[in-house]
């Protein structure tokens, strides 16, 4: 295999590698705004150009493949390489508004990062600012995506994801020379399901989110590592918040789950978590408890209708709960209830578990841990149709339940109707829920739960990848995550105390399940070392490259 | 070589022993000097050097920096463009901002709430130099009193930040990016007419 020299540094590579591919596995910074790890190398803004030894010009390092006895100098060590960089990055800047100041992208953008180094920015500008070339701003691309043609450096980032990624092929450039521009055909709005994407893709602040419009500046938030919990893909997320409220969430790159990618309804899937109204305080009809009451309420009405009369209990736990609450939630129904249906299944999660919506990440089956489900032993009951039948003719009598509505889409008529009849039927129910929904108000005792975002776990994808899901925001009001809710109970029912930290379950399950076998909660946070933006470029004054 | 036999002296005593009612006296007014020819010339001569403050009150330096004031445009719209850059640099994070979309095509974005916590401000005046518009200033209001701490009194909003009587009493403050010819911002009633006037 190849070796090659970059900044003095040797790597070995396999055939085929480009020159940039090779220096971010080194962690050497490129500069770039072309080049993308998961789009074909286009080489048109030339901003990644480096000096190799025996020719005669700098060349690109996007589209220069590795050869064997390379020695290639970056605009780190090259001053023939720093030079172009800086010509690079004067032409770019002639035309680019001083629009920094109110740019959503200002903090997190390639022009202004590559600007500020040392090694190939802070050149002055020669033009003036009333003889720049205006263009279009403010473009309505739709319901997710704002265009600025001014800012755009034509990189053509989005024409090649909407091109060769989402396939919806919308965008174009159009005019020359210095009045290039990027337009959607016949300026129509945008349809592509992954149009926020696009504005992840573009370096600069051409192409920027509606959603996240205005809102924050980046440099105010607060970052936090996460799997969306929209569908059983599980793609890689990093949740934007401040001051305990989600702002944005964006992609981190996977090669192995999404890419760089996630599709629109995840991306805004946070904001079903405030849309409906949160269940705040544990909750019988209409009398708020205590914790302590609440616990004890709902051990007495688990236990004391099942000595009468002697009927199992069922156990309903939706897949969009964590590894380890199932884990805890199937171990304390097992000490708890000698007799007792355990289920996860709502509707028909096990079939469509890998059922594609479309042909690049949304799946059929809207919970996020239908593998993990399986793999900590449920589905081997009856389904949420099974209980219901049983509840008909009188055979249930104690019901608890762990649900979460789908952060992406509304539940299902039919499942909202089977749960309020199982919940109309079965005398004494307990439910652990996150929100006030109407179909969940016959319950006896509403507790309420953490939901996503708000506590930490792993979650088990379609593929079997197990991923860990951070805390982003603290919890409101009496809300408690699920596994604090079980410990409880549990101590009740056993009068021992039980651990609930979810490192250490997950250190339970991974040594008494086969599917988690090897795991480790440290490995599995570690392994998620992915970063946004995706390409993996170093943020001005941010520590080390935590690219790859 | 024998030591010289040392005499022990109480000295509290020996200045008591010294002391008489005159040089007292005469200490005591020297002390006073200053304080007695202010009287005298507040009495005979009517020189006050003490004013009747709240009445009266004493012009303060156009650098003091005072109570915050929000400018505007030729037009009367607000200057401020919500870049949080003030809410960036506030040492003591008072300044709480909300962007929102306007109309007007040469904007980009405009603050849906600006408000500056002023119990909380250290009047240190970043926010004013961290503002490339000159969109916020800082007047020479410095009598800030409020009988409880709290939004409705100490947190001033963009109503009380653009419109409030005492800006045009107590005049414009701390503003380091006039000397830019650039830079045209107004303060709550004025406008390019009359600032041209005064010129």
């Amino acid at each position: 295999m190849p070796i090659v020299t970059i900044d003095g540094r040797q790597i070995e590579v396999e055939q085929g590698v480009s020159v940039i591919q090779a220096a971010d596995r080194l962690g050497v910074e490129i500069p770039r705004f072309c080049y993308h790890p998961d789009l074909r190398p286009e080489g048109n803004c030339r901003m990644c150009l480096v000096e190799v030894d025996g020719f005669p010009k700098p060349v690109v390092a996007c589209a220069t493949p590795v050869v064997d006895g390379m020695v290639v100098k970056t605009p780190h060590t090259s001053p023939v390489a720093s030079r172009a960089a800086r010509g690079v990055l004067e032409f770019l800047l002639v035309n680019h508004p001083l629009d920094c100041p109110i740019c959503d992208q200002a903090g997190e953008c390639s022009l202004q990062d590559f600007y500020m180094h040392p090694d190939y920015g802070q050149h002055r500008s020669h033009v003036d600012p009333e003889e720049k070339i205006h263009k279009r701003k403010r473009v309505n691309l739709g319901p997710r995506i704002v265009l600025d043609a001014e800012r755009c450096v034509m990189c053509s980032r989005c024409v090649r994801f909407s091109e060769e990624v989402s396939g919806y092929a919308e965008l174009q450039f159009v005019r020359r020379g210095n009045h290039v521009e990027l337009t959607a055909f016949e300026d129509r709005v945008l349809e592509d399901p992954y149009a926020g994407n696009l504005a992840d893709v573009c370096p600069v602040g051409a192409l920027t989110s509606r959603d996240f419009r205005f809102k924050r500046r980046v440099w105010h938030l607060s970052h936090t590592d996460s799997v969306c919990a929209g569908c059983s893909t599980g793609c890689n997320v990093r949740i934007d918040h401040f001051d305990g409220h989600i702002e944005r969430v964006v992609p981190r790159r996977n090669p192995e789950v999404n890419r760089s990618w996630i599709c629109d309804e995840g991306r805004l899937s946070y904001q079903s978590l405030t849309s409906i109204p949160r269940l705040t305080h544990p909750r019988e009809g209409d009398r708020r408890l205590l914790w302590a009451e609440a616990i004890a309420l709902a051990h007495e009405t688990l236990h004391s209708a099942g000595a009468v009369t002697g009927l199992p209990l069922a156990a309903l736990a939706s897949a969009s709960a964590t590894n380890e609450s199932l884990w805890l939630f199937r171990q304390y129904v097992e000490v708890a209830f000698p007799q007792h249906l355990l289920e996860f299944r709502l509707g028909r999660e096990m079939e469509t578990v890998a059922e594609r919506e479309d042909k690049l990440l949304r799946r059929a089956d809207k919970h996020p841990n239908t593998m993990g489900a399986l793999h900590l032993g449920y589905g081997r009951g009856l389904g949420l149709k099974g209980l219901l039948d049983l509840a008909e003719k009188g055979e249930l009598s104690r019901l608890l339940m762990l649900y979460y509505p789908p952060l992406v889409g509304q539940e299902a008529e039919e499942t909202k109707e089977r749960i309020a009849g199982l919940l109309a039927r079965v005398p004494e129910s307990v439910v652990l829920t996150t929100h006030e929904l109407p179909y969940l108000t016959g319950a006896k005792l509403l507790l309420p739960v953490a939901a996503w975002s708000e506590e930490e776990g792993t979650y088990t994808n379609h593929q079997g990848v197990t991923q860990h899901v951070g805390k982003a925001i603290s919890l409101r009001e009496a809300v408690r995550p699920a596994t604090d809710i079980l410990g409880d109970l549990w101590q009740v029912a056993t009068a021992a105390r039980r651990e609930t930290a979810p490192e250490r379950l997950f250190r339970e399950i991974a040594m008494s399940v086969p599917a988690f076998r090897g795991l480790s909660y440290a490995g599995l946070e570690s392994r998620a070392a992915t970063v946004y933006p995706p390409e993996g470029r170093m943020h001005y004054g941010q520590e080390g490259f935590a690219g790859r | 070589m024998a030591r010289k036999a040392s005499r022990v002296v109480d000295v509290r005593r020996a200045a008591e022993a010294r002391t008489d009612v005159l040089s007292t006296a005469a200490g005591t007014l020297a002390g006073m000097e200053v304080t007695l020819r202010n009287m005298v010339r507040a009495t005979v001569g009517r020189e006050h050097v003490t004013i009747q403050y709240p009445e009266q009150r004493k012009p303060y330096s156009r650098r003091f920096r005072g109570v915050h004031v929000l400018t505007h445009r030729a037009d009367g719209s607000l200057k401020c463009t919500a870049c949080y850059l003030c809410e960036t640099v506030c040492p003591a994070q008072c300044i709480t901002i909300e962007a929102k979309d306007v109309d007007d095509p040469r904007v980009e974005k405009a603050p849906s709430r600006y408000e500056i916590d002023l119990a909380r401000c250290i009047f240190c005046g970043f926010c004013v130099e961290a503002c490339p518009e000159e969109a916020l200033i800082m007047s020479r209001e410095y009598d800030l009193t409020a009988i409880t701490r709290g939004p409705e009194t100490l947190t001033y909003g963009i109503d009380r930040l653009t419109e409030r009587p005492e800006i045009a009493a107590y005049g414009a403050g701390f503003r380091p990016h006039m000397q830019y010819p650039l830079v045209e911002s107004y303060l709550p009633g004025e406008g390019p007419e009359k600032a041209a006037a005064e010129e």
